[in-house]
């Protein structure tokens, strides 16, 4: 008997870890800013993504040379001169959702999140706040998010010929569906 | 009269040409062709995992490679397809390489077999802590496995 209580434990356990982590390695993160030289826009369809619904634990993992841009030269510039993914190759957010209480994570619906973390790009780390919403469906949770970010606080600096010309503060969003560690 | 009128008409044509060489070949150069590139290093998906494992910003960073190996699974994501060769796991699930393959190869990708070794050819944007990532890949041939 003792048996098998043990056993229908282990497996209630097992099971509850398993539905609390959901990943995504195809998650999107794009940017856009507007200004009056240039609208940049890129996308990255290679984000890492890790949710743990219990604790709230938020990871996002972003390949910086993985940013596509409609031009070829904008690209290059964005890894050669701005972000210099040589030396810094990924950025990275590590965060806690704030109103964790409010979302049922097992109760299919769309909820409203705030982010809170540390967010690293080009070797800086800042923190951040992001308000978004999980859409969660009995396959996975879809996590959207939009916020600004200004790149003179990560070092990315912009030269002066072209001061005023280029955006300082750019759009993030994010779509990433994450979907149950198996 | 006439010479300086000549002169300004070509100095003016030069002027057109290079702007439309730069606005062309500079400003909108197009991408490049992965699929046509000729690779600067060979090797096996698990050496390349194995690189990277030991030096996150190994040499493979930035270049086209052409990797082989035994895909341990064909994944569909939206409209994108990657073909993965798992070697371990971690926080993220499975970890190794992951190749996402350029529009024209998605058909040929979806339907690849696990038990045949492939040739990928693409550009690798690095290693995010977890997977060696490769972009824009084609398939070069398949070799069927022989086994004694």
């Amino acid at each position: 008997m003792k048996k098998i209580i043990l056993f229908v434990f282990i497996l209630l356990i097992a099971n509850t870890s398993f539905a609390q982590r959901y990943l995504s390695k195809t998650g999107s993160i794009s940017f856009y800013s507007d200004a009056p030289l240039e609208k940049i826009e890129a996308q990255n369809h290679q984000v890492n993504c890790a949710l743990d619904t219990k604790s709230g634990f938020f990871v996002v993992k972003i390949l910086m040379r993985s940013f596509i841009f409609e031009k070829a030269l904008m690209q290059e510039h964005f890894n050669e001169d701005y972000v210099e993914s040589d030396k810094f190759p990924n950025a990275f957010f590590k965060g806690k959702i704030v109103n964790l209480k409010d979302i049922n994570f097992s109760k299919p619906g769309i909820y409203s999140a705030v982010i809170e973390g540390q967010m690293t790009i080009h070797g800086i780390t800042r923190p951040v706040k992001a308000k978004g919403t999980f859409t969660i469906s009995k396959n996975g949770i879809l996590a959207r998010a939009k916020f600004p970010l200004k790149i003179g606080n990560y070092g990315i600096s912009i030269p002066d010929v072209l001061t005023g010309k280029i955006a300082t503060e750019v759009e993030i969003s994010t779509n990433i569906y994450l979907k149950p560690l198996k | 009269m006439k010479k300086v009128i000549k002169i300004t008409g070509v100095l003016f044509l030069v002027a057109v040409l290079a702007a439309a060489y730069v606005w062309f070949f500079v400003y909108n150069k197009p991408h490049r062709n992965f699929e046509k590139a000729k690779p600067e290093i060979v090797e096996s998906a698990r050496q390349i995992y194995q690189n990277f494992k030991a030096n996150p910003r190994a040499a493979e960073a930035g270049k086209v490679i052409e990797i082989y190996g035994l895909p341990t699974g064909i994944e569909h994501s939206d409209s994108l397809v990657v073909v993965v060769f798992a070697f371990q796991k971690g926080m993220f699930g499975n970890e190794g390489v992951r190749c996402t393959v350029l529009p024209d190869f998605r058909k040929e990708a979806s339907k690849l077999s696990l038990s045949d070794t492939i040739y990928i050819k693409g550009f690798c944007s690095g290693y995010n802590g977890t997977d060696v990532i490769l972009e824009d890949c084609s398939i070069i041939h398949k070799k069927k496995i022989i086994k004694s």
